[in-house]
């Protein structure tokens, strides 16, 4: 991980904010092997009160950097979003956009949190999930799996735990690859 | 002899007179006079720019006012850098005073952090702050101190307080008594026209053997560019705080008495001045 010095991992990826998605977005993404589409359908409250006018699709677009932190010595997320005409999301717009069961923790300390920051690498403006409480949860995580004698890949695991805080959600197959590579 | 202490008030003290001019393209009810500023090397453009923001929206009307950025010579100026940094990067060997361009419209979005309020201004200080306590005294000191006293930190740049700020501060330049100084030095290289924002690795201040490595180690170990003479001249010079330390001093030291309220060296690698 040491190495990550200079480069970083990095992946696109569009969410639809509504029920209502637009039937071309899957063929955009067709042609481009670097995106990966997800669908995040959010369940509406009760469909008796969904209107027949099809509410317009916010589609926004995540980039997600992962870099490693000298200061810190842990992995850092990085990430930017904008709307598909191109105008980013505001610092407040992305605070929103947490899912609801860690805004409890977000409203604790927004400013400790998420942030807006320059890019170490790219010297632009990226949104970054706040480094400095990784050890302590990192380490819970180790210390159970080394007493259970599981493998754990550390970048798998930490992705795990903070990605979803901004949208990002790492598929199981992830988990089931981790296990494997470690037999080899 | 110099005392020590009175490099971190020259240092604190520094000030960079600086002229403000709107820009052209901005719309205004009536023609608007520059405005001049004696600019504190330690803070930060939107901190300490309230009265320049008022005097240009005096003449522009209330719709055509957006967030505020300034600009030198094309360049968006980042806020977020303190703005001695800022000087000494991209204007150190020019006429005084800095000429500055101010904007209120075409925010630059893929340049430029934005800064809604103080509190920004404080989550980027105390982030800075922090983190440099990560490298020196892996966040102890920082952690060990209650909320107020970070809140003193803050208070003490705001309002350029220099004992107010230093009798928090003087806590994060200590070191256990059993070592010679801070596990890692916080610093920042800087190189006008890059891709890289700056150049920011690990190095110790105390060699295995226990000598005190200097500023020129430092730069050999990270940015051997910087100190390479070419067809037998410095084609750079490393500036710190606008002067060029000698190479020799220790760096210890200078990240002691030459850092900013920050807690990190800001360093910036110009090009030679041509007489």
């Amino acid at each position: 991980m040491k190495d990550f010095a200079d480069g970083y991992l990095s992946k696109t990826h569009f969410q639809v904010t509504n029920r209502n998605v637009p039937p071309d977005l899957k063929e955009k993404n067709k042609d481009n092997i670097e995106q990966m589409l997800f669908m995040h359908v959010e369940e509406s409250l009760d469909d008796s009160q969904v209107d027949g006018v099809c509410a317009t699709a916010e589609v926004i677009r995540y980039e997600y950097h992962v870099l490693y932190s000298n200061s810190y010595q842990v992995p850092v997320l990085y990430f930017r979003a904008c709307f598909l005409d191109g105008r980013p999301l505001t610092l407040d717009e992305i605070w929103k956009s947490v899912h609801a069961c860690y805004q409890a923790r977000l409203l604790e300390g927004p400013w400790d949190t998420i942030t807006q920051q320059e890019h170490p690498l790219l010297g632009q403006p990226f949104f970054v999930l706040h480094p400095c409480r990784t050890n302590e949860f990192m380490s819970s995580v180790l210390i159970t799996s080394q007493k259970e004698n599981r493998c754990t890949n550390y970048i798998t695991s930490w992705l795990s735990i903070v990605g979803p805080v901004v949208g990002l959600n790492l598929s199981l197959s992830y988990a089931k690859l981790a296990s494997e590579q470690m037999l080899i | 002899m110099t005392d020590d202490k009175d490099v971190l008030r020259d240092v604190w003290f520094g000030r960079i007179p600086t002229c403000f001019t709107l820009y052209q393209d901005e719309i205004t009810e009536r023609e608007a006079e520059p405005y001049y500023l004696l600019l504190p090397r330690i803070s930060y453009l939107t901190l300490v720019t309230d009265k320049v923001k008022k005097h240009f929206q005096k003449v522009m009307r209330q719709e055509e006012v957006s967030e505020i950025w300034f600009e030198y010579e094309g360049t968006p100026l980042k806020w977020h850098y303190p703005i001695g940094l800022l000087f000494d990067l991209h204007a150190s060997n020019t006429a005084l005073p800095w000429s500055i361009t101010v904007h209120f419209k075409n925010f630059p979005e893929k340049d430029l952090l934005h800064c809604h309020s103080k509190d920004v201004i404080e989550a980027h200080f105390m982030a800075c702050i922090k983190e440099a306590d990560a490298l020196k005294h892996k966040s102890q000191v920082i952690n060990e101190m209650q909320k107020k006293d970070h809140k003193q930190l803050w208070m003490g740049l705001q309002n350029d307080k220099f004992e107010q700020f230093w009798a928090i501060n003087r806590k994060l330049m200590e070191y256990p008594p059993e070592d010679s100084g801070f596990r890692y030095i916080p610093f920042r290289i800087y190189q006008a026209a890059t891709e890289r924002p700056f150049i920011q690795k690990l190095f110790r201040p105390i060699a295995s053997g226990g000598q005190l490595h200097t500023l020129g180690d430092l730069l050999k170990d990270v940015c051997p560019s910087a100190i390479t003479p070419e067809d037998g001249e410095m084609k750079t010079q490393v500036m710190i705080h606008g002067i060029e330390p000698m190479l020799e001093t220790p760096i210890q030291w200078l990240s002691e008495h030459m850092s900013y309220p920050d807690n990190f060296l800001h360093i910036s690698i110009i090009p030679q001045p041509t007489d």
